[in-house]
């Protein structure tokens, strides 16, 4: 519990909050009644809280079909769906990875040359690219997880800029045209939902959000299990987690490989969506950095994180292209390296450790109630 | 060996040299204040922006303005430090591999570069110098003259900075500071300003490397993402924080390039650096040379 609040990006949601609770609990001398009861009560609100969520994020398109509202809150959650794969890997497993953006070009790529000359359907081809991304973190990242902190940054830059270079030069490879840096047009099929393109913004919408959901999903899962728990070792004192029998590469290279599986999907999307890929889009520098920024400014390493990072930076980023840079892109991108030094500067631990207090507060006002409820009499006395 | 091949050589060098110089402030500002710096592209774009509009405004002999832009740049890396790497520096002193650094000055570096572009918009810009084109002839090889002036000028500041760690107190302090701040602080020296003159010195250097350019260089944007991540690879290839190891490393990533593109198109040869990279990276990741850190 000490090594837990002593690392500021540690943990999970509920982690934290129960070594805070804890701690208040002992403060007041009713710990024992207050571990049984939070015990009880808080699977209520983290039930009742992201119900909510999912259930407002669902609606949206039934209330409104405004185009441009829903392309913003498409793009979003497909931020927040990549960060949530960046963060395996840069939160969970504390390596600053900028190689997603490779990943994700991977998945876009595979997946369309598949539709364009094979007629697969992206829907299974998402998958081929996943698992080619999958094979690039084993042959080639395979090495750079024995590199530290800076040193691994560097190396990812690396390849990610030696797969786009590649792409970017190659116009043909074995017969099969890739474009160079005229990049792809998909192949348009009209409103068909078995090749993933429709003519309406909302079915785009609704699967983005399943995406994300499953993004989220996944991210909770690993946090709740013995590699997160493995990870957050790892994270913590790499030396101290050799020490005690934990395998360090296979986690990292496990934890890479879920993480670029993912990123490769969101590729897919992004080409289906958008029906035009080339290099220095999906594949630049610059979305690497997005990517980090929303974690970090979401609060890196929790797996609410990107969610917060991207519904803030996000649409700010999309105000700022309206209002500031006029014609060039990139210039949103000052909104956010401005924001990220203020983050790191003033709040290390992101968006989600005020998000956190919040729910804390939320929680104290409702479980008394709930305890009521329950005929628990001995909490809600404490009133 | 054909004219074109001897003309590579003797560019890729002098290239290569300005290369080196270039990663000098990277590998100083890690060797001692122990941060990489993720904004030197960005500085270096400061530094060919100021030399370009010193140029425009005043039409002061560009190597001249050199002694007004090192100052600046000087001042500017100092407060840097001062103001926004030093709490996070002091904050994460006990984690054992602090990435808010890295995320901080990567933030610094979009937020420069794109301030940059909307200061100045993205178009290319040249700066029509005394010296641009102007070319000599060596034999059967021409050369060009701002090319051989900066490499000449990187070589002299070279020795400047030298001298001064070596034979001044306050590079016996940086150097100190560098071995292990824990001792030079009981010596009563005070870290967190060598810190903040490190830092100060690495962006001057860089800065100067950006003027020299500018004579030769298409000055816009986001033209130090080219040099950062190059500054990176000669830093890693010649091993982090030693200083022969990143001149070594600039000439051979400056050969690289200038020879690599009479084989092959010049867009692969960033690729091939970085390839040759990876696998140094793999093979021998203390470094081609395995250079000591010598501070």
């Amino acid at each position: 519990m000490i090594a837990k609040t002593r690392d500021h990006s540690s943990g999970t949601f509920r982690n934290l909050i129960t070594t805070q609770k804890a701690q208040k609990g002992d403060e007041r001398g009713i710990a024992g009644n207050v571990r049984i009861t939070s015990h009880n009560a808080t699977p209520k609100l983290s039930l009742y809280l992201p119900a909510l969520f999912v259930i407002v994020l669902a609606c949206i398109p039934v209330l409104t079909k405004n185009p441009v509202f829903l392309q913003i809150m498409i793009l979003i959650m497909w931020y927040a769906y990549l960060t949530c794969s960046w963060n395996i890997v840069g939160g969970f497993a504390g390596q600053l990875s900028f190689a997603h953006p490779a990943f994700a070009g991977l998945g876009a790529y595979v997946s369309t040359l598949l539709f364009m000359y094979c007629g697969l359907t992206p829907w299974l081809g998402m998958l081929v690219g996943g698992l080619f991304a999958v094979l690039i973190v084993i042959t080639i990242g395979y090495p750079c997880f024995k590199l530290r902190g800076a040193y691994f940054a560097i190396t990812s830059i690396a390849l990610a800029e030696v797969l786009r270079i590649a792409v970017e030069n190659t116009d043909e490879l074995f017969g099969i045209k890739i474009g160079g840096p005229m990049g792809l047009l998909v192949p348009l099929r009209g409103h068909s939902p078995l090749y993933m393109q429709f003519t309406t913004k909302e079915h785009y919408y609704y699967v983005i959000l399943a995406m994300m959901l499953f993004g989220l999903f996944v991210t909770h899962r690993i946090t709740k299990s013995k590699m997160g728990y493995y990870l957050a070792a790892i994270r913590n004192d790499v030396d101290a987690a050799l020490a005690l029998g934990v395998n360090v590469t296979k986690y990292r290279l496990l934890a890479a490989a879920i993480s670029a599986f993912l990123a490769a999907l969101g590729g897919t999307f992004y080409a289906q969506f958008v029906l035009y890929i080339h290099p220095s889009g999906i594949m630049g520098q610059y979305l690497a950095f997005e990517l980090v920024f929303i974690a970090i400014v979401g609060g890196r390493g929790t797996f609410i994180g990107p969610l917060l990072g991207a519904f803030t930076l996000v649409p700010l980023s999309e105000l700022s292209r309206i209002y500031l840079g006029g014609g060039y892109s990139g210039v949103h991108l000052l909104v956010y390296g401005f924001l990220v030094m203020l983050v790191i500067l003033f709040m290390p631990r992101g968006l989600s450790a005020p998000a956190e207090n919040i729910y804390l507060a939320l929680e104290r006002r409702l479980r008394p109630a709930w305890a009521l409820e329950r005929g628990d009499t001995d909490a809600a006395a404490k009133r | 060996m054909s004219v074109a091949m001897k003309e590579s050589i003797f560019n890729g060098l002098l290239m290569g040299g300005v290369y080196g110089f270039m990663a000098l402030g990277l590998t100083l500002i890690f060797g001692i204040v122990k941060v990489i710096n993720f904004a030197h592209g960005s500085f270096i774009m400061v530094g060919m922006f100021t030399g370009y509009w010193f140029w425009v405004l005043t039409h002061i002999d560009p190597y001249l303005s050199l002694l007004i832009i090192v100052p600046l740049l000087f001042l500017l890396g100092y407060q840097v430090q001062n103001v926004l790497i030093k709490p996070v520096l002091k904050s994460e002193a006990e984690v054992r591999e602090p990435i808010g650094i890295l995320v901080l000055t990567a933030g610094l570096w979009l937020f420069l570069d794109n301030l940059a572009l909307l200061l100045f918009g993205p178009n290319f810009r040249t700066a029509e110098t005394p010296y641009t084109g102007q070319m000599f002839k060596a034999g059967d090889v021409l050369i060009s003259a701002p090319k051989l002036y900066a490499f000449l000028i990187s070589l002299a500041t070279t020795g400047i900075l030298y001298i001064l760690l070596k034979k001044t107190l306050l590079g016996k302090a940086i150097r100190a500071t560098g071995q292990n701040r824990q001792v030079a602080s009981l010596m009563g020296v005070d870290i967190y300003k060598i810190y903040n003159i490190s830092f100060g010195l690495g962006v001057a250097l860089t800065g100067v490397t950006g003027a020299l350019l500018v004579p030769f260089y298409p000055v816009y944007p986001n033209v130090g993402f080219v040099f950062d991540i190059r500054a990176f690879m000669i830093v890693v290839l010649g091993g982090l924080g030693s200083i022969p190891g990143a001149l070594l490393g600039g000439l051979i990533v400056g050969l690289i390039e200038s020879v690599g593109a009479q084989f092959m198109a010049t867009s692969w040869t960033a690729g091939l650096i970085f390839v040759i990279f990876l696998l140094v990276l793999y093979l021998r990741p203390e470094g081609m040379f395995g250079f000591k850190e010598e501070w």
